[in-house]
């Protein structure tokens, strides 16, 4: 019942062939599923690829892309779009799961009722979310009216600036409930004793979110704004439903321009470039960002 | 005691909670509002709350338009749980490794897993619909499933690893000094704690299932039968016109039995578990 | 076990794709939701005349149809045929995914004028033409009354927009619907104008691009115009939510198809009317064909040929006609029926006299490229981000490069 465990030098090696173990399944699974498509991609990147073939053509795609002046102005568009969609999801969901986290009647069904946005499939979301927008018809323009902040309707989706901003309002609206809900098990996870021990030594609530919570919460931060960056950055029918990255591509990320070129058109080699392009900018930006991640849990002491 | 709030501070809570609800609940007021209206007048300006053509009749329509409606409702809830539950089977023990072990390639392997994230399943379609065909798996509940898991696993490692990482090392170590094996340490000892985790990644996948069958679906399958509830929907829409009322009226029922799932399940999400656990 | 499995299978799928080969199974791919009862009775009938041939008649949403033809294609497991727009015909003709169409003579010859145009590519038919559609402007006779101007066809751009500045200055709503959206149909609606005024997109004859003309800037100049009279913001809206504000009497006027009088609310009183035609041409419109379209690489394409002409004529094809409230296809009396749907109603009759100087859906390759010429240099005018003069010498040289 209690077998004898190994000790010594043995049971590093046994570490790693037991890790290797719970994680072949996983692995097996991907390779099988994905890496062959990966493959793929990769392969017709160097093509011109069209919808009935095509030949290979070195790297000439990836100058092209490097060439274009329009394609730098959409890899900026596409990180200023998740360095700001993600900043306010986490801020929202911090504020949020602290919220959802006091002890106070009702909050069983506050939590239910965060859910919506995450589990109504996109599409009808986003539907909702143009009609929200709609200056002739949408609530907002509308309210606005009646209180008399603006004198005639608005079209939110109609300019340049107003529908970027539009949608990064109504990405936000999508990832925050997932961002909240993880956050508040993440701070459902933190151990009274802590809290107490603080409490009784006079500290304030503002004191004890601080020093306790943050720094506890920290890897689900952490790791939270890394998946949410991935997610925000290669976000597509948010804004594919709501401007199709118009007008004059003031919406167009990365993921859109792939979209277009790819299935659009059919051009399967200049698409599959951008998908790799997309793929090796997160790849760095993942990089940068797990070095951080290293430093901070040496920080905050997480073993 | 420490829980004890002024009355002020309960009145600024419900009043934030209350924004932060209004902001994630507008869209649904609206579709609401949708699928009550006629379908000749779905938009009025400027904005009117009510109107006399007011009906719940879209709800009894959607049935007739969509016969397959329920069915669709069915198909997705199965096929989430059934990738659910395939996921998690695959993420505990692995994102548990990636947690407590040390190994060789660790990083890197974990960085391969989310780099799989960073490719969306549109671009891979047409590859993946070839390795389907020759599994056999089109046209089946598989042809859904499958990728599903594929692209879930990822997130699915990722997000628990880090709720495994917090569970006190002390635990387990005073697990092994008793003799136990690595094995029954993870069922015994870790899994338990760890279920505020288990339960919101467990609901992150299903969600992320629900919302990615739809690719999936009209791609690889073909049986209507099987079909979840997003490509239904898409039946709402005709040649040139589509009928909103009755498309939202579905929309927001096919979410009542997640929304109901996760009311019974939140409370699982329950305060930290290792109060007074570790005390020498 | 599964490990096992899945690694021989992976092996033989290292060795190339294996498309699993059935007893002759014809694969059809439809649009819509439930299928369409004149279709059913054509599989029944076709199957009944060949033994041991089945056809697969799959319904596919609208919206993912198309997609889904073009992925099985692509994917190396074709449909025998499938119901595509037919504008995508050119680029499956290119990329040998389809058989050229056999349209024998005398069908040829019932066909409405231009309609062919939407399949023909240098001389070849591609396609079955199956849906067909025009399109004319509706007005609002209520809000003319209301503005003081009597509710009658305007003949010229300049009549309209006095008509469209009465309805704006004197009522609550709009003059006219202006479609600039990112989206297919705000190339359309432009065309509507252009083709109103003479102009160009493709020569049919040669294949040059001819949009950088006099008569493009006409129409781009007078968009520029409608902008004063028209909805806020016109980059938001597209066609089909201009049906929406025409429904709640917010603009006097608009373009669309002959579904429009099944789609507008009943209480409103309107006349349909031929779109007006600039100072380059006359009243024209846009002709769009849906297709039927044969895939090679079925194996067998002769069976695929019948099954798409049986649907596309006689019965059937008048069936969906008058189901689908489309302009006619046909003109079915030289096919020998007497009591059409469209005879002796003057609502069809616009739809049906601007055929002749219609203009087709261009026949291009990169279809989306075109229509993001298009949507930049309309949004151009309606944002004011440029002249017109620009914009339209920059379309054309996009253009080039899209052909």
């Amino acid at each position: 019942m209690k077998p004898p465990r190994p000790s010594g030098p043995n049971r590093k090696l046994s570490q790693g062939a037991f890790a290797w173990l719970l994680i072949a399944p996983a692995t097996l699974f991907i390779l099988v599923i994905v890496a062959w498509p990966l493959a793929e991609t990769f392969r017709l990147s160097f093509t011109n690829t069209r919808l009935g073939g095509g030949e290979y053509v070195g790297f000439e795609n990836y100058i092209d892309l490097a060439e274009s002046r329009k394609f730098h102005a959409t890899i900026i568009r596409t990180f200023y779009w998740m360095f700001l969609s993600v900043s306010l999801k986490l801020v929202l969901g911090l504020i949020g799961a602290t919220l959802l986290n006091a002890a106070i009647p009702g909050r069983a069904l506050f939590r239910t009722l965060v859910m919506p946005p995450w589990v109504i499939p996109m599409a009808i979301g986003m539907i909702g979310w143009l009609w929200l927008y709609n200056g002739a018809f949408g609530v907002l323009s509308g309210a606005a009216q009646y209180v008399g902040i603006i004198d005639k309707a608005f079209e939110f989706l109609a300019y340049k600036k107003s529908a970027f901003y539009s949608a990064v309002v109504a990405d936000v609206w999508v990832g925050t409930p997932m961002v909240t809900l993880f956050f508040l098990a993440a701070m459902q996870g933190v151990s009274r004793d802590l809290y107490e021990a603080a409490w009784v030594d006079g500290a304030s609530r503002w004191y004890r979110f601080r020093r306790i919570t943050i720094p506890q919460i920290m890897p689900v931060i952490i790791s939270m704004s890394l998946l949410s960056a991935i997610f925000t950055f290669n976000s597509f029918e948010i804004i594919w439903i709501l401007t199709e990255g118009g007008p004059r591509g003031a919406t167009t990320t990365m993921i859109i321009d792939t979209y277009k070129v790819a299935i659009g058109n059919f051009k399967f080699g200049e698409g599959s470039a951008r998908t790799v392009v997309i793929v090796f900018l997160l790849g760095i930006f993942s990089l940068i960002y797990l070095f951080f991640l290293n430093k901070i849990n040496k920080r905050y002491g997480v073993k | 005691m420490m829980d004890r709030y002024t009355k002020l501070q309960l009145v600024g809570i419900y009043a934030a909670i209350a924004v932060f609800l209004t902001f994630l609940l507008l869209p649904f007021f609206e579709m609401f509002m949708a699928s009550l209206r006629p379908l000749e007048h779905l938009f009025r300006s400027p904005y009117q709350f009510w109107s006399d053509d007011f009906s719940f009749q879209a709800y009894r329509d959607m049935w007739v338009t969509v016969p397959l409606l329920g069915r669709y409702i069915m198909n997705s809830i199965f096929i989430s749980v059934s990738v659910t539950v395939l996921t998690m089977i695959l993420v505990v023990p692995a994102a548990y490794a990636y947690a407590r072990l040390k190994f060789p390639f660790k990083s890197i392997s974990l960085g391969i897993f989310l780099g799989v994230n960073m490719f969306t399943g549109a671009v891979l379609l047409i590859p993946l619909y070839r390795v389907l065909g020759t599994m056999g798996l089109l046209n089946t509940y598989w042809a859904m499933i499958i990728p599903g898991v594929a692209f879930l696993i990822p997130t699915g490692i990722w997000l628990l690893r880090s709720y495994l990482e917090k569970i006190p090392v002390e635990l387990e170590e005073a697990a092994y000094v008793d003799g136990a094996s690595r094995m029954y340490t993870l069922r015994r000892v870790v899994l338990p704690l760890a279920v505020p985790g288990l339960i919101v990644v467990a609901t992150a996948v299903f969600i992320g299932a629900y919302a990615q069958q739809f690719l999936f679906a009209i791609t690889f399958n073909q049986t209507r039968e099987y079909q979840p509830l997003p490509a239904g929907l898409f039946e709402f829409i005709g040649y040139q016109t589509v009928t909103w009322n009755q498309m939202m009226a579905a929309a927001l029922t096919g979410v009542l039995p997640v929304m109901i799932i996760f009311l019974f399940l939140q409370k699982y999400l329950v305060a930290g578990l290792t109060a007074g656990a570790v005390k020498e | 076990m599964k490990a096992l499995k899945t690694l021989t299978i992976g092996a033989a799928m290292l060795c190339g794709t294996a498309i699993s080969a059935q007893a002759e199974e014809l694969h059809f791919i439809m649009c819509g939701g439930e299928a369409f009862q004149a279709d059913l009775d054509v599989v029944k009938a076709f199957e009944a005349k060949h033994d041991g041939v089945t056809v697969n008649l799959e319904q596919v949403p609208w919206g993912t149809c198309q997609d889904k033809a073009l992925t099985l294609a692509a994917a190396g497991n074709p449909a025998s045929i499938a119901y595509m727009g037919s504008r995508t015909l050119r680029q499956l003709a290119a990329n040998d995914l389809i058989v050229p169409a056999q349209i024998n003579a005398d069908t040829r010859d019932a066909y409405q004028p231009g309609i062919l145009n939407t399949v023909t590519i240098s001389g070849t038919e591609w396609g079955y033409p199956r849906a067909f559609s025009t399109k004319s402007m509706f007005i609002n006779c209520d809000l003319a009354e209301q503005a003081g101007v009597a509710c009658e066809a305007p003949k010229t751009w300049d009549d309209m927009y006095a008509m469209a500045k009465a309805i704006n200055d004197n009522t609550d709503a709009a003059g006219v619907g202006l479609a600039g959206k990112d989206f297919d149909n705000t190339m359309h609606q432009f065309l509507n104008y252009l083709y109103s005024n003479g102009g160009t997109v493709i020569d049919t004859a040669t294949g040059e691009a001819k949009l950088d003309s006099k008569e493009t800037r006409e129409t781009l100049e007078f968009y520029g115009k409608l902008v004063d009279v028209a909805q806020e913001g016109p980059t938001a809206w597209e066609r089909s939510q201009l049906t929406e504000l025409y429904n709640d009497s917010k603009i006097g006027m608009y373009i669309n198809g002959p579904w429009g009088r099944g789609a507008h609310n009943e209480s409103i009183n309107e006349i349909t009317v031929p779109v007006p035609h600039g100072p380059s041409g006359t009243n024209g419109t846009l002709l769009i064909t849906d297709s039927i379209a044969v895939f090679k690489g079925t194996g067998h394409e002769d069976l695929a040929h019948e099954l798409a002409t049986m649907l596309t004529t006689g019965d059937s094809q008048y069936a969906l006609d008058t189901e689908w409230g489309l302009t006619p296809i046909f003109d079915y009396e030289k096919l020998g029926r007497s009591d059409t749907y469209y005879k002796d109603d003057a609502y069809w009759m616009t739809f049906i006299d601007a055929i002749p100087a219609g203009g087709p859906e261009p026949l291009v390759e990169d279809f989306k490229s075109l229509q993001s010429v298009f949507t930049n240099m309309i949004q151009g005018i309606i944002l004011k981000d440029d002249t017109v003069d620009n914009l339209v010498t920059i379309a054309g040289e996009e253009l080039d490069e899209a052909l």
